[in-house]
């Protein structure tokens, strides 16, 4: 197995102003590894997710694509290097995202949120990109609404359908910004099974959650954020079971002191 | 006054009316779509990140909107003529009430752009949609159902607007009326006749509107 | 850019004209709108319908239809004015409408709470009509009024038709008689667009003198 990166952030940092979000990431993710983001609000984990895909332009260090460099000509990072539009797309191709919010356009049908991006980016006809969104709704248990809006449905069925349209275009990574936070709690559980689903297939993931115990169930790789910093990553034992930084200990305590089952026997 | 004799004058002055009511017509339409285009692009650029860009866009619509559509088609009609160039005043009265629309139509539609959540831009991004893509497919359906009321009104508005074409030789509805009211020296039959075909148009306009609304309401 | 300034004091009596006629006829419009309004609410029964006919009417036809038939058409019947009356007449007849739909959407936004506190507390019905819904019931139209009134200045232009000596008539006449087309037709924009920011910035102006008494009560 290739252990060349798939994803690759070196040395990333971000600021919006004067206020520096990120400083200085390093994250390696390998194909079909999941990798979960977790840390405070205001960690600056959503803002390495958004770099990943270009949503943010990052402003120092590099974001590397399957050996290609996201959103600049070269390594040299100022506003003249910006990649064309085209260039980007190219690059982050391979990538998609599920949003916390959803974001489905409340216009068009279910199945023309999930096909739009395959007519439109990929260029594929109209039947086939019928057949593969069709198939993808299929993937996430939702086919029978496929000529629903999106506002007839639920929150965890709108968000699978997020997932059946980030699917659907067939990518080698997914991004997941904190999938399950804006649903109800009856809610959750239907979009983890999902999640759970895409990676027992083998998907590759970089997932930001509060979800504790799914991180720890699912994880190769759990990453803990703080003020734009790594502070402590590892596998999902020494994270959860073995912990060694005394701020993860902190904030994992809440997550500890109600979870009954034992995390160290994680599997 | 005769009614029976009051009515057959009226039939008789109704097939010009009709032309006249046509031109009218197409003529407003064409305003409204081009404007409607224009409008969008106004709006863009009064939207865009570059100072001079949106200080246009300003200037241009607070010119437009602070001045008669009549003074607007005088501009359009008689300077190019001033600078040798002479153009049919269908073309000026098309030109001119296009730039005037597009005015009006860059507000009502910039209320609709800005109420989309900036996250259905974000995932279209996302997806690898062009600009014009995003635009086109996720913003404008949706801009349209937003904002039809206030488009469907402007429409109306243009229709109004448009009776002052006949001071620059177009052969519109109130040209006609005036046609015929200086053959006939009946203005008042005449000019009533011809506010009755500008009556009708607004209030089918006004009521095709209504209609829409309720249609694209129940998609919601 | 001489000839351009040379023209300024033609235009200068011009914009007086378009003024008179226009201001003249919005204040009749909007005392007339507001008295229809009033009329209407105190006699809905009676008055609900032509009330609507009337205003589907206006705002159904363009302005200078209206203007026509009461420049050309009413002589028919015997009622004959100038030029400037016609306008004046009707212009203020249109405005009318406009500004009674103003008024019954400035009369339909006060809550209703605010007066039923208000009698609750004994304060008698025309006090808290002057101190508590008419207020708000103005800084609540003035933007309208005013914008009403730009409206106003702009449809004066159809006046030219029937040569009103007002803005649009007097440059039409320099360009006829000079043969020159940009100096007079760009001062004309300039004019009427001067016209209508100084009624915006003076409305913004009025509006400002208001609302803070508002928030202090």
């Amino acid at each position: 197995m290739s252990s060349l990166p798939i994803l690759e952030l070196r040395a990333v940092g971000k600021s919006y102003g004067a206020n520096r979000v990120l400083k200085g990431i390093d994250l390696a993710v390998t194909r079909g590894e999941i990798v979960s983001l977790i840390g405070p609000s205001g960690s600056g984990k959503t803002t390495a997710l958004r770099c990943m895909n270009f949503l943010e332009a990052y402003d120092e260090g590099e974001v590397w694509i399957k050996g290609q460099l996201l959103g600049y000509r070269s390594a040299g990072r100022s506003e003249r290097d910006r990649d064309s539009e085209k260039s980007v797309a190219e690059v982050r191709r391979p990538v998609s995202m599920v949003f916390q919010q959803f974001n489905l356009w409340p216009h068009m049908t279910v199945l023309g949120n999930v096909a739009a991006p395959l007519v439109l980016s990929k260029k594929t006809t109209k039947a086939d990109a019928h057949k593969q969104a069709l198939a993808a709704l299929t993937r996430v248990g939702l086919a029978g609404k496929a000529d629903a809006y999106p506002t007839s449905l639920s929150g965890g069925q709108q968000q699978r359908v997020g997932i059946a349209r980030a699917l659907a275009i067939e990518p080698e990574v997914m991004l997941l910004d904190e999938p399950t936070s804006a649903l109800d709690p009856e809610l959750v559980e239907e979009v983890l099974s999902v999640i759970r689903s895409l990676a027992q297939d083998g998907m590759t993931m970089v997932m930001v959650t509060h979800e504790m115990s799914f991180a720890a169930k699912i994880s190769d790789h759990v990453v803990f954020m703080e003020a734009g910093q790594i502070v402590e990553a590892g596998p999902p034992e020494q994270i959860f079971g073995n912990t060694r930084t005394p701020r993860l200990q902190q904030f994992l305590k809440p997550w500890f002191d109600r979870s009954l089952t034992s995390v160290a026997g994680v599997a | 006054m005769n009614p029976p004799d009051l009515l057959a004058r009226c039939l008789g002055y109704l097939p010009q009316l009709l032309d006249g009511a046509i031109t009218t017509l197409w003529l407003s339409a064409i305003a409204v779509a081009c404007g409607f285009f224009a409008g969008i692009f106004i709006y863009m650029m009064s939207a865009s990140k570059s100072r001079t860009l949106a200080a246009a866009a300003r200037v241009y619509v607070s010119i437009f909107r602070g001045t008669p559509v009549l003074a607007q088609l005088l501009v359009f009609y008689y300077v190019p003529s001033g600078l040798g160039w002479a153009i049919p005043g269908v073309v000026a009265a098309a030109v001119g009430l296009s730039m005037n629309t597009a005015a009006y139509q860059s507000q009502i539609l910039g209320t609709g752009f800005i109420a989309i959540p900036r996250g259905q831009i974000e995932a279209a991004q996302t997806f690898n949609l062009t600009r014009r893509q995003t635009l086109w497919h996720v913003e404008i359906p949706q801009v349209v159902a937003l904002t039809l009321p206030a488009l469907v009104s402007e429409m109306i508005d243009i229709v109004k607007a448009s009776a002052v074409v006949s001071v620059i030789a177009v052969t519109d509805l109130m040209r006609v009326g005036q046609q015929l009211s200086s053959v006939s020296y009946r203005p008042l039959e005449v000019y009533t006749l011809a506010a009755c075909f500008y009556l009708a148009i607004t209030s089918l306009l006004s009521l095709a509107g209504r209609g829409i609304e309720r249609r694209v309401a129940r998609r919601a | 850019m001489n000839s351009f300034l040379s023209l300024i004091p033609r235009f200068a009596e011009a914009i007086l004209v378009t003024l008179e006629v226009s201001l003249l006829a919005a204040f009749i419009g909007a005392l007339g709108g507001f008295a229809l309004n009033a009329l209407r609410l105190r006699f809905p029964r009676w008055l609900a319908g032509p009330y609507r006919v009337y205003v589907w009417l206006v705002r159904g036809t363009p302005y200078l239809s209206q203007l026509v038939i009461v420049y050309f058409g009413l002589p028919v019947i015997g009622i004959t004015m100038t030029a400037v009356q016609a306008t004046i007449v009707s212009l203020a007849f249109y405005s009318a409408a406009y500004f009674a739909e103003i008024f019954r959407a400035g009369w339909a936004s006060i809550p209703r709470g605010h007066m039923e506190a208000a009698r609750a507390f004994g304060i008698s019905r025309w006090s808290a009509f002057r101190s508590i819904e008419m207020p708000q019931a103005i800084a609540f139209a003035i933007p309208l009024l005013a914008n009403q009134t730009i409206l106003v200045i702009k449809e004066s232009a159809v006046a030219s038709i029937i040569t009103v000596p007002e803005l649009t008539m007097t440059a039409s006449d320099i360009v006829a008689s000079t043969y020159t087309y940009i100096a007079p037709y760009a001062m004309l924009i300039v004019c009427y667009w001067l016209l209508t920011q100084c009624i915006a910035v003076a409305a913004r102006w009025a509006q400002a003198l208001i609302t803070p008494s508002r928030k202090t009560s």
